[in-house]
């Protein structure tokens, strides 16, 4: 049986979950949360047995006219199904923890309704065959995102966040928007002759594009994979626009899971992948996706030092782990299509780990009744599994492993670090070696070290040393905790079995020598391909500075052989920076936001529209009511008056009649 | 036979006196009779083509005529009574209720 005829059931069966749980949640038990259970765990089986298939009978692709200009399909490659099994195995395990979670939330309907169209709009993104299509799940996406971190939506600052994460983001599907505009003139003007009229439909599907990339320029193909990466930016949390993703931990912390750590914010790296050969074929942006990449991964890390939300430290790892994924893909110049194979790999133990992390953070909070890290500690011996299912996960994210050893060809170590070594060195260091640009190396190393400090220093804060306040804490019910030990697992040995096979499946989606014409024909970039035989310390280097970290903050955090007060106060001018964020409040808010948008965009707007605009229209109608006023005395109320006019009106026209002789 | 200007000498002067009444007039009443001389005056001019072209038409448009001077010097002095009743006069000049 040909499993792609069923690919349409994948979004379709959440959203008539989301149908269903919004009319009959209220009469159903848990709010109806089984119903999307029960779809995403059909779409997940679906998605496997495509994953299945897929090697023998090449990509699904099914693709239909909608109106007259526009096709709507369903395109399934190797990219698409890895990314399509991720999310409904996340989304289906955070759904089963979301009814312990939720358990004693009034709103449950609504919650399990949001989570499924999310849930839905996020494999609309990934199925998508074209680039309009695309953008419209993009969107839908963006609108859950919303909803869902607005949630308890009478709490101020959950309302206030899910605004500033509507229009952070909104900043970037704009530019990604014009990206497209740009892109179809680009397709109708260079590639519709060679097609032939009626083929319009056809234009912004990925697989025209990628067939007729040769034709379109190279400086457009710039501007246009720029302005799509401007949109990858504000969806994923990358620099500058990565202000909102802290903010939306104002959400439930299944749906910081779901949507702000695990899937919705992958959403721009996966769509920097899926249009990987535009990239190709315009190198200079991948440099840019590198830098920006790069640079974000070591800023967020250096905020996460300092947060005292064990939500927002997990924010902030999770824009700095973005953060690698787009410098994974901005190797694509040097490196090729493994680039993409690097960072999907990265970004599954990310969705892995980094949701274990949050779903046990959301365990601790339901246990504890606080985010504020100064509180807890010594939790260990209260909640165990909670604890060691987060300590797996920490050294998932810190990238703990064994470098050089390997068992029958299994490198040993935890996911995170499989990933994250495959950046650093496959990635960075063939960059740097045929390059001989440093800068990405030094930026993954430096935020792998710090990423190793805070991951630890969270987990200490929260499970080691003595309790800082007497806490009635407990362990949380099954449905909670065996999601948890599912994604330990995974965060633990999926990394290391998967390696070999999963960029050997994910070569599959462009091929090697097509990429590497583009990029030499299009962009003038020759792809070296991966460096091999690195120095020694270059191996260690990712590892070293993952233990150091963790001993750092073992001899800080648990056994607190030195007081870290001296340093971290106020007038400590370092500490300040980090503690205040670098000052983002004050620029975006206070500088951009009030005094630039509000005090001279909006006040110019504002005279433009009170003085020009309503002032033509006022005078018109005073013009309009003053001679009303001086006309109107002509109605006297006197019936001879009128009679009187009306026969010399009559008078004078027969006499203008008579003179032109026509009577 | 006299020749048809005449009549429509006759007719036009009966339609002036008509008109300068109901421009200049106080009484509701004179009024109206300046109405009815206008009306008559047009009367006139119909009689007058008509005998001149031989032809009856105008005959039965003036009985027409004289039917709807009837209804309206009925309505008319209806009207008018109505207003004598309420303003104890039938002075134009004073219902000048419907202005600005």
């Amino acid at each position: 049986m040909d499993y792609g005829s069923l690919a349409f059931l994948i979004p379709t069966l959440p959203v008539i979950a989301f149908v269903l749980t919004l009319a009959f949640g209220k009469k159903l038990p848990s709010g109806g949360g089984h119903i999307p259970i029960i779809a995403i765990a059909t779409s997940f089986v679906i998605s496997v047995l495509i994953f299945f298939q897929i090697g023998k009978t090449g990509p699904v692709e099914q693709s239909a006219h909608w109106f007259s200009v526009l096709n709507v399909g369903i395109y399934i490659d190797q990219l698409a199904v890895v990314m399509l099994m991720m999310v409904t195995f996340v989304s289906m395990l955070i759904h089963i923890y979301a009814l312990g979670y939720m358990s004693h939330d009034d709103a449950k309907p609504r919650y399990f309704a949001e989570t499924a169209l999310f849930t839905a709009a996020m494999l609309g993104v990934i199925l998508a065959d074209n680039i309009l299509q695309f953008f419209i799940a993009w969107e839908l996406v963006g609108l859950c995102s919303y909803l869902l971190i607005g949630f308890w939506y009478k709490k101020p600052s959950a309302a206030a966040a899910a605004k500033k994460a509507f229009l952070t983001t909104r900043v970037g599907d704009v530019l990604f928007l014009a990206g497209i505009v740009i892109l179809y003139f680009n397709m109708q003007k260079f590639v519709l002759p060679s097609l032939g009229s009626h083929d319009i439909v056809y234009l912004l599907q990925f697989s025209t594009i990628f067939e007729n990339l040769q034709m379109i320029p190279t400086n457009q193909l710039t501007i246009i994979t720029l302005l799509f990466f401007g949109g990858a930016v504000g969806k994923s949390g990358q620099f500058p626009l990565h202000v909102w993703l802290p903010d939306a931990m104002e959400g439930p912390t299944t749906v910081s899971a779901l949507i702000h750590a695990a899937t919705m914010v992958t959403a721009g790296v996966y769509l920097v992948a899926r249009t990987f050969p535009m990239f190709v074929a315009a190198p200079n942006s991948l440099l840019v996706v590198a830098y920006v990449g790069g640079f974000t991964a070591l800023f967020a890390s250096t905020m996460g030092l300092v947060m005292n939300d064990i939500k927002r430290v997990l924010a902030f790892s999770t824009i700095s782990q973005l953060g690698y994924m787009m410098l994974a893909l901005g190797m694509g110049a040097i490196i090729g299509g493994e680039a993409v194979g690097i960072s999907m790999f990265h970004l599954i133990n990310h969705a892995f780990f980094k949701a274990c992390l949050f779903l046990c953070a959301g365990s601790v909070i339901h246990a504890v009744g606080t985010n504020d890290l100064r509180e807890m500690g010594g939790l260990y011996s209260k909640m165990k599994i909670t604890a060691i299912t987060m300590l797996i996960a920490s050294l998932a994210l810190a990238g703990i492993g064994l470098p050089f050893l390997e068992i029958a060809g299994f490198k040993l170590g935890t996911s995170g670090f499989v990933s994250k070594d495959a950046i650093i060195v496959e990635g960075a260091w063939s960059y740097a070696h045929f390059t001989g640009d440093w800068i990405p190396f030094f930026f993954g190393v430096s935020a792998a070290l710090l990423t190793s400090i805070y991951t630890f220093r969270l987990w200490f804060m929260a499970f080691g040393g003595k309790q800082r306040k007497e806490l009635h804490a407990h362990e949380s019910p099954s449905t909670m905790t065996v999601p948890l030990m599912i994604l330990a697992v995974l965060a633990l040995v999926f990394g290391s079995l998967t390696f070999t096979p999963f960029l050997g499946f994910l070569e599959g989606t462009y091929e090697e020598p097509y990429l590497e014409k583009l990029g030499e024909f299009m962009g003038g970039n020759e792809i070296q391909g991966i460096a091999h035989n690195p120095d020694t310390i270059i191996l260690l280097l990712p590892v070293i500075v993952g233990i150091f970290g963790l001993v750092f903050s073992w001899a800080v955090y648990h056994k607190r052989l030195f007081s870290v007060a001296s340093i971290g106060h106020m007038g400590n001018p370092l500490f300040k920076i980090l503690a205040k964020r670098y000052y983002q409040h004050e620029i975006f808010i206070e500088l951009i936001s009030l005094k630039f948008t509000y005090g001279i965009l909006a006040r110019a707007g504002e005279f433009c529209d009170r003085k020009i605009v309503d002032g033509i229209i006022d005078s018109i109608s005073s013009f309009i009511v003053g001679g009303a006023e001086v006309l109107k005395k002509i109605q006297t109320g006197v019936v001879q008056n009128y009679a009187t006019v009306t026969i010399i009106g009559v008078g004078l026209i027969a006499l203008i009649l008579s003179f032109r002789g026509v009577v | 036979m006299l020749p048809v200007s005449y009549f429509l000498i006759v007719s036009a002067i009966v339609f002036s006196i008509g008109v300068y009444g109901v421009m200049t007039l106080r009484s509701g009443i004179m009024i109206m009779m300046c109405v009815e001389l206008m009306l008559n005056a047009a009367n006139i001019n119909l009689i007058a083509f008509s005998s001149h072209f031989s032809q009856v038409n105008g005959h039965v448009f003036v009985l027409f005529s004289i039917a709807l001077a009837a209804a309206e010097a009925a309505i008319g002095f209806a009207i008018l009574m109505s207003i004598f009743r309420s303003k104890q006069n039938v002075n134009i000049d004073n219902i000048n209720v419907l202005r600005w």
